[in-house]
């Protein structure tokens, strides 16, 4: 009995039960968490949330969660995955709603779809869209051709095309970041818990990626 | 680009699934009997998103409707809308709570616009779908709620302006008349319709094997076909009609059901 245990943050800000039940499907034992000392000893982390930028930080930081992601992800070396608007606290700051400084993990800017490049698409970008990815490893290993994830968002980050990073790129409008893996720092602006096989593919990838944390 | 789409359409009543004729249901069986006879896992490998609607008649039991929610949802790893007698943000909240990604709303739109505003408010328009049941009436389309019996005024045309100027995400078009009869989608309902529409639309009702489908999303006005037919579908028969449709160009997502049913359990027992 038992299996994997990886802890996801709970800071009252989107779809936790979706998240918990594709974990649990892979066999994990998945539990969230708000508790700032479990969040900073966690063997695997991930960051999900829907909803505002700033509310998300200013929750977090009131929750003392932020010292402890940084903690944990930055001197344990705890694989963090973060999910959807989770993807995008990585970042040192979002421009939503007045703006906000994120969780300085990734260099950039997370900043709405700008609307005159998009050519009469709708925003927020919503359903299922491709998504290509730069180097099928890690986090995008085995990752197929044309693969396809569920997304719903208006804001987003601008591919960062550093030698360090590995990217999955989508284009709506323009090319944004859809993925991303450095080391031991992953997000996904999708919803791999809302995207079959493609979403599980990597979510398998992310646990293989935390065992060797 | 964006994907089209392949909706299932789940209806319950009051503790079992049914299958709707013109609105009159009929009774098919229990969450236990639908995971035993449909194997109800390998129907969402075949589609694109699940709507389950409550459609029981007079009192709702809401709490058992979202355990039933809660329940499907634990091996569903696609989009998942629930509506059917939604009035209120609390009601909305008790199913966003339960699985849901979206909510539908129907009669709502029409008796409580200022909730439904409320509900687009709280999360966002894309996580609404306005539902709209039509019925050919001559040489137009009338709208029609609670289950089909109370006429609204106006045209189809009227009621989705309406709908979305509460701000919803998404029109659920559906016709009565073709619902159940398995002879394929209304297609005319379309030219009634305001052109160009800002959200996506959803078309059902009729579809009762997979050139019906084809029909349906080959056309540019329609991003996703739902059906609410179980029995159309039964074991493999939604597997098959997205292979068909896949091989006629259609542009759905490819889904891996063995890649899925491989990766279960595969962190069991590991530390």
């Amino acid at each position: 009995m038992g299996g994997r245990r990886v802890f996801v943050v709970d800071y009252g800000m989107g779809n936790m039960r979706s998240v918990l039940n594709a974990f649990r499907y892979l066999g994990c034992e998945a539990e969230a968490t708000d508790d700032p000392l479990v969040v900073a000893s966690a063997p695997c982390l991930v960051l999900p949330g829907v909803g505002s930028f700033r509310k998300a930080m200013e929750t977090i930081r009131s929750k003392h969660l932020d010292r402890a992601i940084l903690e944990s992800v930055l001197e344990r070396g705890t694989c963090l995955l973060g999910i959807c608007l989770g993807m995008q606290l990585l970042f040192d700051f979002g421009t939503e709603d007045g703006g906000a400084e994120g969780l300085g993990l990734l260099g950039g800017v997370v900043e709405r779809f700008p609307a005159e490049k998009m050519n009469g698409l709708k925003i927020p970008h919503v359903g299922f869209d491709s998504v290509d990815f730069s180097r099928r490893e890690g986090l995008f290993e085995e990752m197929p051709e044309d693969a396809v994830f569920y997304f719903v968002h208006s804001y987003r980050a601008s591919p960062i095309e550093s030698g360090d990073c590995s990217e999955g790129i989508c284009v709506y409008g323009e090319p944004f970041l859809a993925a991303v893996q450095r080391e031991n720092i992953c997000g996904a602006q999708f919803h791999p818990e809302k995207s079959q096989s493609n979403g599980l593919l990597l979510l398998r990838n992310f646990l293989r990626m935390s065992e060797r944390c | 680009m964006l994907k089209k789409r392949i909706i299932f359409t789940l209806l319950y009543d009051g503790g079992s699934f049914i299958l709707s004729r013109n609105f009159r249901l009929q009774r098919v069986g229990s969450l236990d009997w639908l995971k035993r006879n449909y194997v109800f896992s390998r129907i969402t490998l075949a589609i694109d998103e699940l709507i389950v609607l409550d459609v029981s008649k007079g009192e709702r039991n809401r709490g058992a409707f979202a355990e039933c929610l809660a329940a499907l949802t634990e091996e569903c790893f696609i989009p998942i809308a629930a509506g059917g007698g939604v009035r209120s943000a609390e009601d909305a909240g008790r199913l966003f709570a339960s699985g849901a990604d979206k909510i539908v709303v129907n009669t709502a739109l029409f008796t409580l616009p200022e909730e439904v505003r409320k509900i687009v408010s709280l999360y966002g328009g894309q996580a609404v779908i306005a539902s709209l049941d039509a019925k050919r009436s001559g040489e137009v389309y009338e709208i029609r709620t609670e289950n089909g019996e109370r006429l609204v005024d106006g045209s189809l045309a009227e009621s989705v302006r309406m709908a979305l100027s509460l701000g919803v995400g998404e029109i659920y078009l559906y016709s009565i008349d073709r619902d159940g009869t398995g002879q394929g989608l209304d297609m005319e309902m379309l030219d009634f319709l305001p052109p160009d529409m800002p959200v996506p639309l959803i078309l059902t009702g009729g579809v009762g094997k997979s050139p019906h489908f084809l029909e349906g999303l080959r056309d540019s006005r329609v991003d996703a076909v739902a059906t609410a037919n179980l029995f159309n579908f039964v074991c493999d028969g939604l597997c098959r009609a997205r292979e068909e449709l896949l091989a006629e160009g259609v542009d759905l997502p490819c889904w891996d059901g063995e890649t899925t049913e491989s990766l279960r359990n595969l962190f069991k027992g590991a530390n």
